[in-house]
């Protein structure tokens, strides 16, 4: 099964992950990949579910553990957004 | 989770009609309740002290005089709410940092702009309030103050927080500055970009800040219990964030606090944040009696959240023919008085619309002294929108293009990438481009000293927490309730989605907004999110409550459910040859509901995503009276996709709004300060928005290209109208006139300067 | 300072109200009255939600002290409608969309009644201009004059 390929933003992966800005997951949804990421890097999990959303394929969604991903897909963190 | 379209093919019965809304017969004959409407038996009225300084510390506050005022019940200080850790928490955008918000209810060590609110006293009537304000002593320290974000952020400036060491910067500064934080984004290479150019402009730009301007000041009631329970009637955009905020600087437990949500009289933004919410809290405990808070239009202006003002430079390059090959901006955003400025929005909607291989946006959130921003329709996108697409009219005249074909050339589509690294998942910026051209007068030829200016705009739209509950009365009747505060009219639409899906006419859904006990947690009504998000949580509830009658129809029946179809608003037997069975209404299952289980209901919630982005585009056409230069807006026309309008009328009202708001932002609206900080225009004749006779007849073309995550095809439709008309104006203006205006608002006196200059 | 006794007939009943005399109608009827279908919005005269007729003549009640409506008439919102028959203005401003939250609206009913009275076939210039004091946020003003003109096309018998 093709691994979902992570990417996070310049200004997220200074702070967090030393620079390293593109990872390839599996996992088949998003528990999966911040359980990964938070391997990885430990406490970068939580982070990730109170900073960001993101966009599946570029479609935006909210961190939500069940959300489902396509093996091979493109999967952003994205900072979150609030509107007026 | 992605909810697919419910049959796209089934022709819609409801959906996209134009109904009465179940709040206008009380809104047209004033027994609508908005946050300054209740009363409470024994209510005291809550006053509040503001600072007329821009910028001092506070030495002391003496309330005892005052207390000693026969009447006055209780006053509250900075020091009546529990500090907090100093720590930013939450999104990144958005980050709350309590120990700035508690400040900005309350000052406490400083006072950081003219109207920052400093004590507050409850009495019996407002004038005694009002008098036991006068009566409270306050020594203040004046210090030197900054408002303009270049001046800020000049060495030397004064610094409202000695210990402000700017973030997203490495190595950290060693110096504190008024910087709160640096961002960039960027993509590709923008050398080799700008060297494929055949044409490059750079420009920089200042935008006033400017206030959402609701016509309803802030207010609420509180009731503070002696058993820790309070009760609070408050008009905002969201009631359950109104609970979240108060309770947590009251240092109450969320479940403590019930917020009914009063009618609101406008919002946009400015009203997703608290300011009388906790003083009326805190006033109502100390006193131990209901207390009423209410802003005047002044203290609106003085000390409620606008949105930014900014400097900007945006530099862009295209191809001869038309390919924007790179673009390089820097955005500097006034946060107010404390960090939090829509910087990073402007950052990522500033090429959004647009497919450009080498992209770069920097942006600095700033404070000076004055309130502390606060969101604004689609907030920071509009402001470099003002920038890029005046640029970007620039070119299209140095290559001899169209304005519009230059943008339909370059405009994104599904798959597009974004300056922000993922691609876009929708289409609706060709289409709604494509539409705008199309409309008649697109062409019409203009006369001396008129012009026409075009620009586009993007703006997110938002999804997230909403739930949604549905009833069904005993005689097949339908209640629906939602926590999605009704600014513009969504109690119609969820009503309109209920009775849609469940296949009954929309007369016979009752729509309702539940408060923060009776309901769970909504998220703001604001970010375009509620026909979107709390409409799918209205439609799985829906959902939901049709397999429960299905269900109940079966077992009258004995058959099986999955031979039971809900269809028209019936349960019907799917398949003759099972049996022959009349079809079974709501009533109809309503009558039987208790022996076949109880009560029928539903409650649905939802974490929604897969929303789609908001794409305008519009065109205005102006006249300019060069000798006084005034600007008059011959023709207004908005082209946008709004996916599927659930509410027609509603829809097109939501785009009409936003127009005129911007209107207001590019000719005439600002803040005018004098030497010493002080507001100048702290009313509506001076921060003067559009009237009545202003406008011409407004254009609204709704394009539909639908998103298939919702079940009725919608895509947020708010904000996104309010981002393209500043730089459409402006380059109407400089077609008119032949000048081009670089700074809002485009009043007279600063249009008729830049012509004279010439 | 005592306060004034005063006597007045509102939407066509007597009523009687204790004041001081620095005290502006629109509060009289809010906090006084328990009318609150007339609203505050500026408090300066400037955006027209607390609009109001006193003898027929419109105007902003943030600006009228409670003691000069001594023995006159005055008309609010609330008796804009007959018992439960919307008036044709009431109904459409709600069949136009003419609201969106709705702040405005009362201002904007009684004001667009009181030009409706003087002028039974206003152009939609007309109708802009005599509007002008009235502000609104939301709507852009577009289906307000709408409605106006619906409703003076109806009251015509057109």
């Amino acid at each position: 099964m093709a691994p979902a390929h992570v990417v996070l933003t310049s200004g997220f992966s200074r702070r967090y992950t030393n620079g390293i800005k593109e990872f390839d997951i599996d996992a088949s949804n998003v528990r999966g990949v911040l359980k990964a990421m938070d391997q990885m890097y430990p406490g970068l999990g939580e982070i990730l579910e109170e900073e960001t959303a993101i966009a599946i394929d570029g479609e935006l969604h909210e961190v939500v553990y069940t959300q489902v991903i396509r093996p091979g897909c493109e999967i952003f963190f994205i900072p979150r957004i609030e509107g007026g | 989770m992605l909810t697919k379209t419910m049959n796209p093919e089934k022709a819609l019965k409801v959906v996209g009609t134009s109904p009465v809304r179940p709040d206008g017969v009380p809104k047209v004959t004033g027994l609508a309740v908005y946050g300054a409407d209740t009363s409470l038996p024994g209510m005291l009225w809550g006053k509040i002290l503001r600072s007329p300084h821009a910028h001092a510390r506070i030495k002391s506050i003496n309330t005892a005089k005052a207390l000693t005022l026969p009447g006055v019940k209780a006053i509250v200080t900075g020091a009546d709410l529990p500090d907090h850790k100093f720590e930013y928490v939450g999104p990144e955008r958005v980050a709350v940092n309590y120990w700035h918000l508690t400040r900005n209810i309350l000052a406490r060590e400083k006072v950081l702009y003219e109207g920052h609110a400093l004590a507050a006293v409850a009495a019996t009537t407002p004038a005694i309030a009002q008098q036991a304000l006068d009566l409270i002593e306050v020594d203040y320290e004046i210090l030197p103050h900054v408002i303009d974000v270049d001046e800020a952020m000049q060495p030397g400036a004064p610094l409202l927080f000695e210990d402000m060491i700017t973030r997203g910067v490495e190595p950290a500064p060693a110096k504190p500055s008024n910087v709160s934080k640096r961002l960039e984004f960027s993509v590709g290479n923008l050398d080799a970009g700008f060297a494929q150019a055949d044409e490059i402009v750079e420009m920089s730009f200042k935008t006033a800040a400017v206030h959402q301007g609701y016509i309803e000041p802030h207010s609420c009631v509180a009731r503070y219990g002696a058993d820790g329970q309070c009760e609070l009637w408050s008009a905002s955009q969201g009631h359950f964030v109104v609970r979240a905020y108060t309770s947590k600087l009251l240092g109450m437990d969320v479940g403590s606090l019930l917020v009914h949500p009063a009618e609101i009289g406008g919002g946009f933004g400015g009203k997703t944040v608290v300011y009388v919410e906790p003083i009326a809290v805190a006033l109502s405990k100390k006193s131990g009696h209901p207390v009423k808070v209410m802003m005047s239009r002044e203290d609106v202006l003085k000390a409620t959240g606008p949105t930014s003002g900014s400097s900007m430079t945006v530099k862009i390059g295209v191809t001869k023919d038309g390919k924007i090959v790179a673009a390089d901006s820097t955005f500097k955003f006034q946060a107010g008085a404390f960090p939090g400025s829509p910087v990073m929005n402007a950052c990522m909607c500033a090429y959004a619309c647009y497919d450009i291989p080498n992209s770069r946006a920097v942006g600095f959130d700033v404070v000076s002294n004055r309130p502390k921003a606060a969101a604004y329709r689609a907030p920071g996108s509009p402001i470099s929108a003002f920038g890029v697409e005046s640029v970007l009219d620039v070119l299209a005249k140095k290559i001899g293009m169209d304005p519009l074909e230059l943008r339909l050339k370059n405009a994104v589509k599904a798959g597009s990438p974004t300056a922000w690294g993922p691609k876009h998942a929708h289409d609706g910026m060709r289409e709604t481009i494509e539409a705008l051209m199309k409309h008649p007068a697109y062409k019409t030829p203009l006369g001396k000293n008129q012009g026409r200016g075009v620009a586009c705009g993007y703006w997110f739209n938002g999804g997230g927490e909403s739930a949604a509950t549905v009833h069904i009365n005993e005689d097949g009747s339908v209640v629906i309730a939602t926590g999605s505060m009704d600014v513009g009219g969504s109690r119609a639409s969820m009503a309109l989605m209920a009775a849609e899906t469940l296949g009954i006419p929309y007369e016979k859904v009752r729509s309702t907004v539940a408060d923060t006990a009776s309901i769970g947690y909504n998220h703001v009504t604001g970010g375009s999110r509620v026909t979107y998000a709390t409409g799918i949580a209205v439609v799985d509830a829906c959902n939901k409550v049709i397999d429960d009658m299905r269900a109940r129809a079966a077992m009258t029946w004995d058959v099986n459910i999955d031979d039971v179809i809900w269809e028209d608003g019936h349960a019907k037997i799917a398949d003759k040859s099972v049996g022959d069975h009349t079809p079974l209404s709501l009533a109809a299952i309503a009558a039987k509901r208790a022996v076949t289980g109880g009560p029928i209901g539903a409650e649905a919630a939802v974490n929604a995503g897969g929303m789609a982005p908001g794409f305008g585009a519009h065109f205005y056409d102006v006249e300019v009276d060069v000798e006084t230069g005034h600007t008059k807006i011959l023709r207004a026309v908005a082209a946008q996709d709004v996916g599927r309008a659930i509410h027609h009328d509603y829809c097109e009202g939501q785009i009409q709004g936003g127009v005129v708001q911007g209107i207001g932002w590019a000719l005439n609206e600002e803040y005018i300060y004098d030497k010493d900080g002080r507001l100048s225009n702290a009313g509506f004749l001076d921060y003067r928005i559009p009237v009545a006779s202003d406008l011409p007849h407004l254009d609204v073309i709704m394009v539909e290209v639908p998103n298939p995550n919702h079940p009725y095809g919608a895509k947020g439709v708010g904000e996104v109208n309010i981002v393209p008309p500043m730089a459409a104006i402006a380059n109407a203006i400089e077609r008119a006139t032949g000048t081009r205006m670089t700074s809002l608002p485009m009043s007279p006196p600063k249009v008729l300067a830049a012509i004279d200059s010439k | 300072m005592s306060k004034h006794h005063i006597s007045t007939v509102i939407n066509g009943n007597p009523v009687e109200f204790l004041c001081e005399p620095q005290q502006p109608l629109l509060d009289i009827l809010r906090d006084e009255l328990n009318m609150t279908g007339t609203k505050e919005g500026c408090g300066t005269g400037d955006c027209g939600a607390c609009s109001v007729t006193i003898d027929g003549r419109l105007v902003c009640s943030c600006l009228v002290l409670g003691v000069e409506v001594q023995g006159k008439k005055v008309e609010t919102i609330e008796g804009m409608a007959d018992g439960d028959t919307l008036h044709v203005l009431q109904r459409k401003f709600l069949e136009h969309a003419a609201l969106q939250c709705g702040i405005c609206t009362p201002g904007f009913l009684i004001a667009a009644r009181a030009l409706l009275e003087r002028n039974p076939d206003p152009t939609e210039e007309q109708v802009r201009f005599w509007l002008a004091g009235n502000l609104c946020r939301c709507t852009g003003y577009q289906k307000i004059i709408e409605a106006v003109l619906a409703a003076a096309k109806e009251i015509r018998g057109a």
